[in-house]
């Protein structure tokens, strides 16, 4: 299918707001019959409900059954379900893959409020060390390394692996693709348990003692990588075998894509991980010597070459970590695309090239550990051949950037809160990443830079970035999970706020990371320079406080949006085209039903010429669509 | 006019249906394509819902693959940098050992060979047997194991033995996963399940296979690194 830059526009503008074209236009919209027509009707209330005051949290649609046996279905095979199962079968024991996806959810959810809490601490301590704080009062620096450990645990694993992959890819991947579970539910189900005792063992060992506490660690983060990697074996099969009649690789939604790669990639990734911890496990549990520390190291004969031998951990770590850090952007990149696609009303601009991009990103996350190891001793020539591989990782990340603007460009854009967040995402991700390319050079990073400026970058890329794209798809498919509508008013003070606020602390801090390596000032102006240090850094702690708080208004949407949000009646409020929003409002269990929906064309038929509408959705059979007069 | 421009782009897209693409068909029961196109062997076709479990075995098994492959390189760097290497002798009985597992592949063909000719109690005999020799070389380990400790090398002794360890454990934990994946399959009712016996039975020999394989791999790098 052409993508042209700019579509020509249509002979007919657009003046009705959404909620009519229901009505007007009933032969665009005409629901498919995959036998359950009626399924829409079966809402919260026409569930018999008992014990509300202890099912009220879950007796919200997103809990709710509708088993697929009440819906005109001629299928003989289709037997008649059970009465309602029980609270804990329907939520927490369910092998639903929704269930699951907004388990995750609520795990990330925890997560990013519990770093963010562990955050300040760090912050408010950096800047006010007289301050009493809960935990860091007693002041070991053991302590304060608990608490940057715990914070990046959290936020890397918990919430930047779990929330866009785990949480929106296991809801919505088998959707997207027509199929009606992921391959293999039970173990999806295991692994989110799995999920969720890493989580709390990551907890108890940052309150235990340090060295219990480093043991209890190391053990779930290996439980961590168990889960991933069947978590990953489970979303590759389903993309690869459970795809609906007709939807080919070309035509897969880039959400799916980059879930998919992004399987692929944990599949290969956690298994290092996991070798890397069973090795420190072992030489903290059974005394062997994988990974030296120095006293060890001591007793050895002078010949020993001591430098290299922690090397090995940094390798291993830096292996896993860097393709890490690319599994937690890669859904980002599909939402943002997929966001922004559906926002501007016009196809991905250069689809196969952002899907290659994608894959590329993927490869180039194997090749690029060294990037971390500059100043450890290494082979001296490693550096050049790493960072040449870095830097070439700006070639996947400009193909998206011009295919996001290129997408933008000339466009209708409808300014919601979801489509702000994911242009906010393509501002933090460029901000973010021009500075990846001054570290990538292996001079500038081993003497120039200090610690705070590689924290600014990374927090940009992953931390802000990858959160504004979580943001926007929870924007964005809220009506599809809940039924309800997020209130836009509240969503856009929030998006500013913590828009502002992510430049106000995560800039200055690139700039204190220079400054301390520089050298080009001496003298008085130095000593002047090095007293702002202390001032931008309170800056930043305030700010980081601001910012926080201002999550309270997220909070606050959320929470109100889920019990008394506006209403979403339609099941297509977006007008957006991929199979999910075919279904009602949250979906039904068996999704689809026995019948699976049929493709007929790819994600992005945005404006295409000679339609009355300005999208084709992808299950809508070309005699179905309404042409343009 | 614009309705007849768009004409001709939704004829080609009938005529991507009708190619097919690599749209699979949703578990209607449709005997899919063989995934490995392997028309050699008698390999049964596949139906779509037992397809994706020797995807899943084939992810799987490359994860567990780079699993080993960090504990092997590291084993490499380690070795190669270390100038107070010691050598671990490597007990004579790992290579009766392997000889055990080796025939154990060979036995757990035959029972599928025998299940295809519809002989049920031969395919029962030899996959037994098969477990049987499975357990037998996880015992050897054990067995070379203690006759190490009888040596005086421990895991923490130092750090070639630290690897041989850990190795020979991992592979060990491993093959017990596919021993009892070979008992599932041989006391597990297989007609009401949407995978058949010789689906299972083939799945579980990849399984067993890679295992095999992996251990003559890991046998051979700690002979050469020795």
């Amino acid at each position: 299918m052409p993508a042209s830059l700019s579509r020509p526009r249509l002979s007919r503008p657009l003046l009705r707001p959404p909620t009519l074209q229901l009505f007007d236009l009933p032969m665009v919209f005409s629901l498919p019959t995959f036998g359950r027509a009626d399924v829409q009707t079966f809402r919260r209330g026409d569930v018999p409900t008992f014990r509300r005051s202890v099912a009220l949290a879950f007796s919200s649609p997103m809990y709710s059954i509708c088993p697929a046996s009440m819906a005109n279905d001629d299928s003989t095979a289709n037997q008649p379900e059970a009465p309602r199962s029980g609270f804990l079968a329907r939520t927490l024991l369910s092998t639903d893959h929704k269930v699951i996806g907004l388990n995750y959810l609520w795990l990330a959810l925890f997560s990013v409020f519990l770093g963010l809490a562990m955050s300040l601490l760090m912050r408010i301590h950096l800047v006010w060390p007289g301050i009493r704080l809960p935990f860091l009062s007693g002041s070991s620096l053991e302590r304060y390394a608990a608490l940057t450990t715990f914070h990046g645990s959290l936020m890397v694993f918990l919430v930047l692996t779990a929330a866009p992959q785990a949480g929106f890819g296991n809801y919505f991947l088998p959707l997207q693709i027509g199929a009606r579970e992921m391959a293999f539910p039970k173990l999806n189900r295991l692994s989110f348990w799995a999920t969720a005792a890493s989580l709390f063992g990551l907890t108890v060992a940052f309150l235990a003692a340090p060295e219990t506490g480093i043991t209890l660690w190391v053990a779930s983060v290996a439980l961590f990588c168990l889960a991933s990697l069947c978590s990953g074996i489970n979303f590759s099969v389903t993309t690869i075998d459970l795809r609906a009649k007709g939807m080919t690789l070309p035509r897969l939604p880039l959400t799916v894509w980059a879930w998919f790669i992004n399987a692929i990639l944990s599949t290969l990734i956690f298994s290092i991980l996991l070798a890397a911890s069973v090795c420190l496990l072992s030489d903290r549990l059974l005394s062997t010597h994988f990974f030296p520390p120095l006293n060890f190291l001591a007793g050895q004969p002078a010949s020993f070459v001591a430098n290299f031998l922690p090397v090995l951990w940094q390798r291993l770590f830096w292996f896993f970590a860097q393709a890490e850090v690319y599994i937690a952007m890669l859904p980002c990149f599909g939402l943002t695309t997929h966001l922004i696609s559906t926002f501007s009303r016009k196809p991905v601009w250069m689809e196969r090239l952002v899907v290659l991009a994608l894959c590329g990103v993927g490869v180039f996350g194997f090749c690029v550990w060294g990037q971390h190891m500059f100043s450890s001793g290494m082979n001296p020539f490693s550096p050049l051949v790493f960072s040449l591989l870095a830097s070439s990782l700006g070639l996947p990340a400009a193909i998206l950037l011009i295919s996001w603007l290129g997408t933008l460009w000339n466009a209708r854009i409808q300014l919601n809160t979801s489509m702000l967040f994911a242009v906010g995402f393509v501002s933090l991700f460029l901000a973010g990443g021009i500075s990846g390319i001054f570290l990538a050079g292996h001079d500038l990073a081993a003497a120039a830079v200090s610690d705070e400026f590689i924290t600014g970058h990374f927090h940009l890329v992953m931390g802000v970035a990858a959160t504004f794209a979580i943001l926007g798809a929870l924007f964005f498919w809220f009506p599809k999970l809940f039924g309800r509508r997020l209130n836009e008013s509240l969503g856009k003070i929030h998006f500013w706020l913590t828009f502002a606020g992510v430049y106000l602390v995560f800039m200055p801090m690139h700039w204190l990371g220079l400054l301390s390596h520089s050298n080009i000032y001496s003298g008085s102006r130095a000593a002047a320079i090095a007293a702002m240090v202390g001032p931008v850094r309170a800056f930043i702690t305030v700010a980081a406080i601001l910012m926080v708080f201002a999550q309270g208004i997220f909070l606050v949407n959320f929470l109100w949006s889920l019990f008394r949000g506006e209403k979403v009646e339609q099941r297509n409020p977006w007008r957006a085209t991929t199979l999910e929003w075919t279904l009602p409002s949250p979906p039904p269990t068996g999704d689809f039903g026995p019948t699976g929906p049929v493709v007929y064309r790819g994600a992005y038929e945005f404006s295409v010429p000679g339609v009355a509408e300005d999208f084709v959705p992808q299950h809508l059979s070309p005699e179905e669509v309404v042409k343009a007069r | 006019m614009p309705g007849t421009t768009s004409a001709p782009e939704i004829e080609l897209i009938i005529e991507d249906i009708g190619g097919g693409g690599g749209g699979k068909p949703p578990a209607g029961g449709d005997d899919g394509d063989d995934g490995g196109g392997d028309n050699d062997n008698r390999r049964r076709k596949q139906s779509s819902s037992s397809k994706r479990y020797s995807t899943a075995i084939t992810i799987a098994l490359v994860s567990i693959l780079m699993f080993f492959m960090a504990l092997a390189s590291a084993f490499l760097v380690l070795r190669h940098g270390s100038d107070v290497w010691v050598t671990v002798h490597l007990p004579r009985l790992l290579w009766a050992n392997t000889l055990v597992l080796l025939a154990s592949s060979f036995t757990l063909e035959a029972a599928r060979r025998r299940l295809s000719l519809a002989d049920p109690s031969g395919f029962r005999k030899f996959w037994l047997f098969t477990t049987g020799l499975g357990l037998l070389f996880v015992a050897g380990q054990l067995i070379a194991w203690r006759q190490l400790v009888a040596q005086g090398v421990y895991i923490a002794s130092n750090q070639a033995s630290s690897f041989f360890y850990i190795f020979t454990g991992a592979h060990a934990v491993h093959l017990l996963g596919g021993v009892g994946a070979l008992l599932y399959v041989s006391f597990r009712k297989f007609e009401k399940t949407s995978v058949s016996l010789s689906v299972a039975a083939e799945i579980a020999s990849y399984y067993w296979h890679f295992m095999d394989g992996l251990w003559v791999f890991l046998l051979v790098l700690l002979y050469l690194g020795k």
